[in-house]
């Protein structure tokens, strides 16, 4: 019986570093990222607005950082969710973990191009 | 066995009773909430990158302004806080800091929650009255 569920604990021990480490770069990320857009600029959030503000390089590294951060965060937080209920065998935990890659390296890419416009 | 040292054994296991169960629920509900939004934010965001004008993104913004989206907002608040101060609990627990104290070290994250919403409530209603951000 043990051997056929893979709980959270077992997501390996690398995910589960990088976890933390992506939860304490979100932590300060987000907040630069909240401090920016909503209380420094809430009500002038309009196409030139946020592309001046996007105009700094260090907050658009900031946003390049936050991305990446909470995708894989994100990601590897719905694996360990779905490893507790469906995916509990070793096959599916696989199969779930390769299409997690490649949804969250499409969706960084995507928004990396979508954040293209105002870093060149 | 006396006490401390059960709660120490729960907490090593990561069989937290009572207020850690509902932590962890919460943690749980709050982060998939999170994975939803973020998947959300990146497609209404990337409107921006559509066409050369941005029309597409100002018309969302627009939307967003209603009082309606704004208290949206603050529920988002609520689960990025509540999941980042829970977060930042369960890492002092891995790190072995105040494990003998966790219910204190729950309570007081969530004292920084409820500070932090305090803020942000603030920059919300004010917005939501005034139209006006508050440091405009």
């Amino acid at each position: 019986m043990k051997a056929e569920v893979v709980s959270s604990h077992k997501g390996g021990m690398w995910s589960w570093l990088f976890q933390r480490i992506t939860a304490v770069l979100l932590i300060v990320c987000l907040a630069i990222h909240l401090i920016f857009t909503h209380i420094l600029s809430i009500g002038e959030l309009g196409y030139d607005n946020v592309g001046e503000r996007l105009a700094h390089a260090s907050l658009t590294a900031v946003d390049i950082i936050l991305l990446a951060a909470a995708l894989y965060h994100a990601l590897n937080g719905l694996r360990m969710v779905l490893m507790d209920y469906w995916f509990t065998s070793r096959k599916r935990a696989i199969a779930l973990t390769s299409v997690l890659w490649v949804v969250g390296i499409a969706l960084m890419i995507y928004g990396t191009w979508a954040l293209w416009p105002w870093i060149s | 066995m006396s006490k401390k040292p059960r709660e120490l054994a729960n907490v090593g296991a990561g069989l937290w009773k009572a207020t850690g169960m509902w932590a962890w629920l919460l943690f749980r509900i709050s982060g998939l909430l999170l994975v939803f939004y973020l998947g959300a934010h990146i497609i209404v965001i990337s409107t921006a990158a559509w066409g050369s004008d941005g029309g597409t993104f100002d018309s969302i913004m627009k939307l967003f302004e209603q009082p309606i989206f704004v208290l949206l907002d603050l529920a988002l608040v609520v689960a990025v806080l509540y999941h980042a101060l829970n977060g930042v609990r369960i890492i002092l627990m891995d790190l072995g800091v105040g494990i003998d104290r966790h219910k204190v070290v729950f309570w007081s994250a969530m004292a920084v929650v409820v500070i932090c919403f305090a803020i942000f409530a603030w920059v919300a209603f004010t917005y939501i009255i005034t139209g006006e951000g508050v440091a405009s």
